[in-house]
């Protein structure tokens, strides 16, 4: 009974309809709203089809990665992949053994489709092909009587290095899962960061082991830069509590030990302060506002509420404010101060600048920008990029690496020397005829016949 | 972008060569039609250096720089194969019009100038997509590959064979060239992804991010390796291989163009966000 489930969980049959399944599987989360990635369409979804929403929740086939179907395939895929890697382990070590047995008559020898006969020229003995034929890549055992000869005789190893590959990289997704940490963290111009949990906005994900992102540093300064609408960078330049100085931009993350901080997000964090008619101050402070991109954003003071609208790029248009483009060639903001939900004042406001509040004068002091950092910690990474890297190689020797054998015989007919020879190769005949063909010529000295 | 519309008029034109000496059994049309396809890649060349100068930078960002140059990978290709072995010119019947629909479809995007975006100013850039293109490439070609033996061996049935399926190679080697292809497509295509992923980490902040077109990628290279498994292990070839081959390229189109068309919520689509 053991050996029968042994049998069927380690068949090329089962690897199929497991490669099959979590396909399927991925297809379905493509289709199924994903209850992470889109929770108001997702529980709009249960409200008006509670039935299926339910069964495919049964399933949880709406948190499609971590549900128990994925990962119940997921274990039998690797346990599919140990049982195929333990019982080729014999048959990889039988295959790159160069042993007598493999001698066989070129004439005769079975599963050799490539077949040929070659005059030796003068001169030429049985040796020197060997010698020849070692020159150009082959393992080779006998004599010039009889031999066996296998080009990439070790490529059989390719496929146990593939599935090695397997393993290193669930073994580093396995590592980082339980060491990630990821967080978001917004930072503007000026402010300090020093790796504190409170720092950083809500929700970050701890790790299971380990501990928080060490890091320490400051915001120097943040710089947008935008070519016809286009984004083409970000300077940021934050300086570590050594001293030093690094650069951030798009594609280029800070980067500590296993954590990186990398650009996420842009906003401008303007320095609001509030006056009353005496010309006391009696409120003020930078707000980390989310307003690029024409979104509306919120802060108060004095119990007045500001909305307010950020334009790079100022202009009017029809009456209505807007901006000519994205670049931040004219920033203002177009504020609206509400008390009890009733708008008591409107305006245009731009660096240096001030409106008139019900009384109160709201002045824009400063007008930098803050990023938000999306921030990784992981130990995993260098686990996964070793799989991939094996992974690739191992495809590599494999499939482009493949092997030709060949079984061959230098024999003495009618006073002259013929070289004897068949030929094989895995996946590719066509090909392996065409080099069996150019190789022996060249042995001979291209007086072939065959 | 003259010479993109040149290449395009010379595309369909020896497109429409090609069919025809398939339909009306003119074999010897097809090498003239073969020049014409050369004389479209000259063009198709110029427009993709025209586009290098105006912009100063590859154009590998957007659909319609797609579009170009992985129209111009399937192209060369094509001509490369067909160059190396003549009985491969006709690969260019099934691969043509994939490249004039991609080509269509990148001009109905936006053709305009646009500096590069932030999101692609890293080397990463070029390893991921130069080993994508080679991928697309070559699949399309095992597709078509695929499509000539299943024309083939249908032919070979017939009571008066078409002498146009003389000039195409023996279904022995179409069937290893199917293979060849879908080999070299899957090598290069585990690069892109590996690749990809580096990329992604730096940009993202993830090595891989289940965005919609990684997911698709996976799916496609899961497909593939998956057909390379049933030739090498269960011996699948012939018919079997060349139908799914075919089949198989729908899951890189969706990958490449398919996944924008329906989500905008995808991460492939470079933006800063």
């Amino acid at each position: 009974m053991m050996k029968k489930i042994i049998k069927s969980f380690s068949s090329p049959r089962f690897t199929i309809a497991l490669i099959c399944l979590l396909g399927g599987i991925f297809a379905i989360g493509l289709w199924v709203p994903q209850k992470d990635l889109l929770r108001d369409i997702y529980f709009e979804w249960r409200k008006n089809s509670p039935g299926l929403v339910s069964f495919l929740d049964f399933f949880q086939l709406t948190s499609i990665y971590t549900s128990w179907v994925t990962l119940t395939l997921w274990i039998c895929f690797f346990v599919n992949l140990s049982l195929v890697l333990w019982q080729r382990i014999p048959m990889v070590k039988k295959r790159i053994e160069l042993s007598e047995t493999r001698i066989a008559p070129p004439e005769t020898a079975p599963g050799y489709p490539f077949h040929a006969t070659y005059p030796l020229p003068a001169g030429m003995d049985g040796a020197t092909v060997l010698r020849l034929l070692a020159g150009r890549g082959y393992a080779l055992i006998g004599n010039a009587s009889a031999f066996y000869g296998v080009k990439n005789r070790y490529s059989p190893l390719a496929f146990a290095l593939f599935h090695i590959s397997f393993y290193l990289i669930m073994l580093g997704g396995l590592v980082s899962f339980y060491t990630r940490f990821t967080g978001y963290v917004d930072l503007a111009q000026g402010e300090q960061f020093n790796g504190e949990l409170v720092q950083y906005n809500q929700y970050p994900r701890l790790p299971k082991i380990g501990s928080l992102p060490e890091a320490s540093f400051t915001i120097k300064s943040i710089m947008p830069h935008v070519d016809h609408n286009t984004p083409t960078g970000i300077d940021v330049v934050l300086v570590d509590k050594g001293g030093n100085e690094h650069s951030v931009d798009i594609n280029r993350p800070y980067t500590t030990g296993p954590s990186s901080f990398v650009f996420n997000h842009l906003g401008v964090a303007p320095l609001f302060v509030l006056k009353d008619a005496t010309g006391k101050e009696i409120g003020g402070s930078y707000f980390k506002l989310d307003v690029v991109k024409g979104k509306e954003d919120t802060f108060r003071l004095r119990g007045i509420v500001f909305r307010a609208r950020y334009y790079p790029d100022y202009t009017v248009q029809d009456g209505k404010p807007t901006t000519k483009s994205m670049e931040f060639n004219n920033p203002v903001f177009v504020v609206v101060a509400e008390r009890d939900r009733k708008k008591i004042a409107e305006s245009t406001i731009t660096k240096n600048g001030s409106m008139e509040v019900a009384g109160y004068q709201l002045e824009m002091r400063d007008m930098p920008f803050w990023v938000r950092f999306y921030v990784d910690k992981q130990r995993g990474l260098p686990i996964i990029y070793a799989g991939y890297f094996i992974a690739s190689i191992a495809l590599i020797w494999r499939l482009i690496f493949f092997r030709r054998e060949i079984v061959g015989a230098v024999r003495e007919q009618e006073g002259s020397l013929f070289l004897i020879v068949a030929g094989r190769s895995e996946y590719y005949k066509n090909l392996a005829v065409e080099e069996f063909t150019k190789t022996f010529r060249e042995v001979v000295g291209k007086r072939a016949d065959g | 972008m003259i010479f993109y519309w040149v290449a395009l008029v010379i595309y369909s034109l020896a497109c429409g060569g090609f069919l025809y000496s398939f339909i009306f059994k003119n074999p010897r049309f097809m090498p003239k039609m073969t020049v014409l396809f050369a004389i479209g890649c000259v063009a198709h060349t110029i427009a993709i250096v025209a586009r290098f100068n105006a912009t100063g930078h590859l154009p590998w960002s957007g659909h319609y720089e797609y579009a170009l140059m992985g129209g111009w990978f399937i192209v060369c290709a094509t001509l490369w194969v067909g160059w190396r072995n003549r009985e491969l010119q006709a690969l260019a019947i099934a691969t043509l019009p994939v490249v004039i629909i991609m080509l269509g479809y990148g001009y109905m995007q936006n053709p305009g100038l646009t500096p590069k975006a932030a999101s692609l100013k890293t080397i990463w850039l070029y390893i991921h997509v130069y080993f994508a293109w080679l991928a697309f490439g070559a699949y399309t070609l095992a597709m078509a590959a695929g499509v000539l033996y299943l024309m083939k061996s249908k032919n070979s049935l017939r009571p008066v064979p078409n002498e146009v399926y003389e000039r195409f190679p023996s279904l022995e080697l179409l069937d290893e060239l199917i293979f060849r292809y879908l080999v070299f497509g899957f090598i290069t295509d585990t690069i892109m992804m590996a690749a990809g992923s580096l990329w992604a980490k730096d940009l993202w902040g993830g090595y891989w991010n289940w965005d919609p077109v990684e997911t698709w990628s996976l799916i496609s290279w899961v497909t593939y390796g998956l057909l390379i498994h049933l030739r090498v292990t269960f011996g699948w070839h012939e018919k079997r291989l060349a139908w799914l081959a075919i089949a198989a390229l729908s899951t890189v189109i969706i990958s490449f163009f398919g996944i924008n068309l329906v989500v905008d919520t995808s991460l492939h689509v470079f933006q800063v966000r």
